[in-house]
């Protein structure tokens, strides 16, 4: 019978994927930002969690350190970023709302096929989690290459990155916390990049509408 | 011999308690929208009015119309007796398959659609076209779902599904069952009519799904139907607090489990329909074209549900 | 050692962060800082030939073996060009003051971004450098703001980013692979101990890291089918950054993709890396090869020209060690002359102010000297002797043939005829016939042609004779690399 940390590791995870479908069915921008900071939010818990039951003090500083950046900062930028683009909703995407939530399900069954291995040599009880891990992080991939509008693509950016830090976490309790903390900035900067751009398509193109960027061709 | 007997009463106890569960929920619903409303006990006093009027049948409508609403009351009532309600295991049970109570349900829902089309008048043609649509999604939907809990029982009779939850009480917080309760929920709203699917108080004709189909119906035969769909409502709810939450379902049939059985079942009812209610005063109805996609999600949720309980076991 | 390779660059960058508004010196003393890199890089060769490896810092933090160093070489060479050659150094520039500042803070951080990466023994701190390079070179793509290069910038962020990504969930993969086996923490990442426990590590998790390093690093090196940012961002780029790019930051992710084959290698053997290799690296040929045949941008025709040769060096390195030793080769040689084509390039565009191959003519009668490198460039790219390329390139064919694997490289051959009649067609066309009316004729700021004369020097020397030194240093990596 599972104990109680693995069942909590498999519904930490559930609740993250779950976070990440509403990417694919809701079409308010902001409906997508409280989706990210929740979802953020579940995995600081869950990082707590592990490194309770897994007697990890490290991961309490990366917890801290996630749940600062990604709850409160990014969200917070998001939002105002949203505001000032007067982006409400996601237009048409290319792949309609009910076929993207069907392909969803099959992706988190290719990604359960896939971590098959990982499952089976991992001897930790928060094995269980890593294929829905996997699926968040297809999912995310999903949503980045079928939606119009770029700030629906950094949310489903910042939803990958989330999914591989869970699956991080799920399968060694962690990276050494140098190598962590190193990519907690490089994923800060590379957002505040990507805000910059924004700013810089909205400026030149007049919409945020990845449709709009089209002149390159060949 | 004590079993039939206990099926008896639970099939009675299903129909007499139906129409109050429909009176609760619109009492429900008054006070939160600072109503008074009408008495819980509302709903009686219409059947019985209805089961008193006169029957006037389009003179286009055939044997069809005449004979839709007593499939639809027959198969529901007949679902009524397999549903773990009160207790079990009884002896339906053997019969009491999970495919069988989707396609007794899904009877139902088929022959109120024809009857829907049999007059030929427009809406009743739009009611049914609409009610395929969301049958369609919803009833694969419920079959994942409840499948998702037959995999960690091992059976897909549901008088087992329950006792299994019953001895493995941990199970009940796995994912693979809170998804399947969540995916269950939104079908749930879907096969009842209920908001954001379809909003049972409505008199617009456009935004009717179940009323449109029902619109050529009068008297007894309105009766039925409407009866019909509070015991479907009761099914859904009996599924969903007994296969989810089985405290006090009854294991040996003795008048003590079984008072303690309606109780809780009783405790259930008036939780869940107070959610219900809530839900109903806070959402606003869907558009038409987005409810495939709210369906949709309950899908990948109950697929997502059975993936859980076959590959965590 | 090492302080004298790595903060260099660092300097550069606080020094060009720090004077504001930009002058002249800034650029001078980044110039001259970068040679002071190079002389490390030449240092740590000297070192790394007679034997030794030399690491600095706690758990060996940094390492420089045969692989590392002709990398730091490339990667202060390319630098080097960059600081000398790039805007901002006294003469007429296109840009003003804010974008010189701004292009001198990046290029700096790129270049010590690449250095790390390079020199790094920890696998996580070279993939943390390695995105640092993805957003120091994404935030000069624009630095002219125009619709076309903010859409160039748009895509390399969003599909680069999306690749380091899949880069992160290898190296967390392989990571967790490791510490089912050992438990070890700190030094799990540290390339040296994973090599060592690297046949005792499980093939199928193994395997699955591989897919998507290679497709995370892949799309940095410019690998199809994950190129598509890279015509576009370097044809929106800035020229010197355009030759960064294109020179060693593909190498540095090659790089990346090198490392972990060792490992991968040494734990389920060359089938599988060579197979994956071989197909990503014919595909690229493929989709370059005939994207050529189209083009009407000669900064684009160049970029596919990269998309093209980073095909092949994957195609020589999943031939063996012979096929390694060419691929390498090729990297040099490659790293060379595609920034010098790009530096050559940014002079055709600041004189004629268009980047198409229609409205580029008479370009030996404009600008005599740029025009006759500019073709030498081509005829090299395409792997005509006396060039550097055409040795690697044949390298790479006799150690296909000695692989046993002739209608691969009949197909690979006939690719590289179709780039080649391609480019040389585009090539000509630019070359001759009349200059635009407008045209100012004569060199004009000759300065810059003598770095990259030299860099033409460099390339005959190597497609005549192959250096003692260079041959020992190759023969090491694979050593270390190609078993």
């Amino acid at each position: 019978m599972p104990t109680l940390f693995s069942q909590l590791a498999v519904l930490g995870s559930s609740l993250a994927l779950i976070f990440g479908l509403i990417l694919l069915w809701r079409r308010s921008l902001t409906a997508y930002v409280t989706a990210f900071a929740w979802q953020s939010l579940v995995l600081s818990v869950l990082m707590v969690i592990v490194a309770y039951f897994g007697r990890d003090p490290e991961l309490y500083v990366v917890a801290a350190a996630f749940f600062v950046m990604k709850v409160v900062v990014i969200p917070r930028l998001l939002t105002r970023m949203q505001r000032r683009f007067s982006a409400e909703r996601e237009i048409e995407p290319y792949v309609n709302t009910a076929t993207s939530l069907v392909v969803a399900g099959l992706l988190v069954l290719f990604g359960y096929a896939i971590t098959r291995p990982l499952v089976a040599v991992s001897q930790l009880p928060t094995r269980a989690g890593m294929p829905l891990a996997m699926g968040l992080v297809l999912v995310s991939l999903f949503v980045i290459i079928s939606r119009k509008k770029a700030l629906t693509q950094v949310v489903g950016f910042l939803m990958l990155e989330n999914g591989l830090t869970l699956l991080a976490v799920l399968g060694t309790y962690g990276i050494p916390l140098i190598v962590e903390l190193g990519v907690f900035l490089d994923v800060l900067m590379g957002f505040l990049v990507m805000q910059i751009f924004i700013y810089q398509i909205h400026e030149t193109f007049e919409s945020i509408d990845v449709e709009q960027l089209n002149r390159l061709r060949h | 011999m004590i079993g039939y007997v206990v099926e008896v009463v639970q099939a009675a106890l299903v129909l007499l308690l139906a129409p109050g569960l429909v009176g609760l929920v619109r009492a429900m619903k008054a006070r939160l929208q600072n109503r008074r409303g009408a008495p819980v006990w509302q709903p009686y006093w219409e059947l019985w009015k209805l089961f008193q009027k006169e029957v006037v049948i389009s003179s286009n409508a055939s044997w069809l119309f005449r004979a839709a609403p007593f499939v639809v009351f027959a198969s529901t009532a007949a679902a009524s007796f397999l549903v773990p309600v009160l207790a079990v295991p009884l002896p339906f049970d053997a019969v009491g398959d999970l495919l069988v109570v989707v396609y007794l349900l899904l009877l139902g829902t088929f022959f109120l659609s024809l009857a829907g089309l049999d007059p030929g008048s427009p809406f009743g043609g739009m009611g049914a076209s609409r009610e395929m649509t969301i049958a369609a999604l919803a009833e694969p939907t419920l079959a994942l779902a409840i499948f998702a809990l037959a995999l960690s029982a091992g059976s897909t009779n549901l008088g087992q599904i329950v006792a299994r939850t019953m001895t493995d009480p941990a199970s009940a917080l796995s994912p693979g069952h809170l998804l399947a309760f969540i995916a269950l929920f939104i079908v749930t709203l879907a096969e009842t009519g209920r908001l954001p699917v379809d909003n049972p108080a409505t008199h617009l004709e456009l935004t009717m799904i179940h009323e449109a189909m029902v619109l050529e119906y009068s008297g007894r035969y309105l009766a039925l139907i409407e009866w019909a769909a509070a015991v479907k409502l009761l099914i859904f709810f009996s599924l969903l607090g007994n296969l989810f939450v089985p405290v006090g379902v009854a294991l040996a049939l003795t008048p003590g489990t079984l008072a303690l059985a309606v109780l809780s079942l009783l405790v259930k009812f008036v939780v869940l329909a107070g959610a219900l209610a809530l839900l109903e005063t806070r959402i606003a109805k869907l558009r038409l074209f987005r409810v495939p996609e709210l369906l949709s999600v309950s899908f990948v949720l109950a697929l997502l549900a059975v993936t859980s309980s076959f590959l965590l076991k | 050692m090492f302080v004298m390779l790595l903060a260099p660059p660092l300097l550069a960058a606080l020094l060009a962060a720090v004077v504001k508004p930009y002058r002249v010196a800034v650029g001078w003393t980044g110039a001259l800082l970068s040679l002071v890199t190079l002389g490390a890089a030449v240092m740590v060769w000297r070192h790394v030939a007679a034997g030794e490896v030399p690491t600095a810092g706690p758990h060996e933090f940094l390492r420089a073996d045969a692989l590392s160093t002709l990398l730091v070489f490339c990667v202060s060479a390319v630098g080097a060009l960059g600081a000398w050659l790039g805007p901002g150094m006294g003469g007429a520039d296109v840009y003003d003051r804010a974008q010189v500042r701004r292009f001198r803070i990046f290029s700096s951080l790129l270049t010590f971004a690449m250095l790390v990466a390079v020199t790094s023994n920890n696998v996580g701190f070279m993939w943390i450098a390695i995105e640092a390079a993805t957003i120091a070179s994404a935030l000069l793509i624009p630095l002219q703001v125009t619709k076309a290069s903010v859409e160039a910038s748009w895509k390399y962020i969003l599909i680069g980013s999306i690749g380091i990504a899949l880069a992160f969930a290898g190296t967390v993969l392989a990571y967790f692979d490791f510490v089912n086996l050992t438990g070890a923490r700190e030094e799990a990442l540290n390339w040296t101990v994973l090599m060592a426990s690297a046949p005792h590590l499980h093939p199928p998790v193994i395997r699955l890291a591989f897919v998507f390093i290679l497709i995370g690093y892949g799309t940095k090196a410019g690998l199809a089918p994950m190129h598509t940012w890279l015509p576009d961002a370097y044809a929106e780029a800035p020229a010197p950054l355009s030759a960064m790019m294109s020179g060693v930051l593909l190498a540095v992710a090659l790089y990346a993709v090198i490392r972990w084959e060792a490992v991968v290698n040494a734990a389920v053997g060359r089938g599988f890396t060579d197979s994956l290799l071989m197909t990503l690296g014919v595909l690229s040929i493929a989709i370059a090869a005939f994207s050529l045949v189209v083009q009407r941008n000669y900064k684009r025709m160049l970029a596919y020209s990269s998309i093209e040769h980073t095909g092949l060096m994957c195609v020589g390195l999943a031939l063996g060690p012979l096929g390694t030793f060419a691929a390498l080769l090729h990297l040099l040689n490659h790293a060379v002359v595609k920034s010098m084509m790009f530096f050559l390039a940014g002079r055709v565009f600041d004189r004629y102010g268009t980047a198409e191959i229609g409205r580029v003519s008479g370009l030996l009668r404009t600008m005599p000297w740029t025009g006759g490198f500019f073709a030498a460039g081509v005829l090299a790219i395409i792997g005509l002797p006396p060039f550097g390329l055409f040795m690697s390139e044949f390298a790479l064919f006799r150690a296909g043939f000695a692989a046993g694997r002739p209608w691969l490289m009949g197909l690979v051959l006939a690719l590289l005829a179709v780039a080649f009649v391609s480019m040389i067609g585009h090539l000509n066309r630019m070359l001759y016939g009349a200059p635009p009316a407008d045209t100012p004729v004569g060199e004009g700021g000759a300065w810059p042609l003598v770095p990259l004369g030299l860099c033409m020097a460099a390339l005959v020397v190597l497609g005549v004779t192959l250096p003692a030194p260079l041959e020992t240093l190759l023969e090491q990596i694979v050593h270390i690399a190609g078993r």
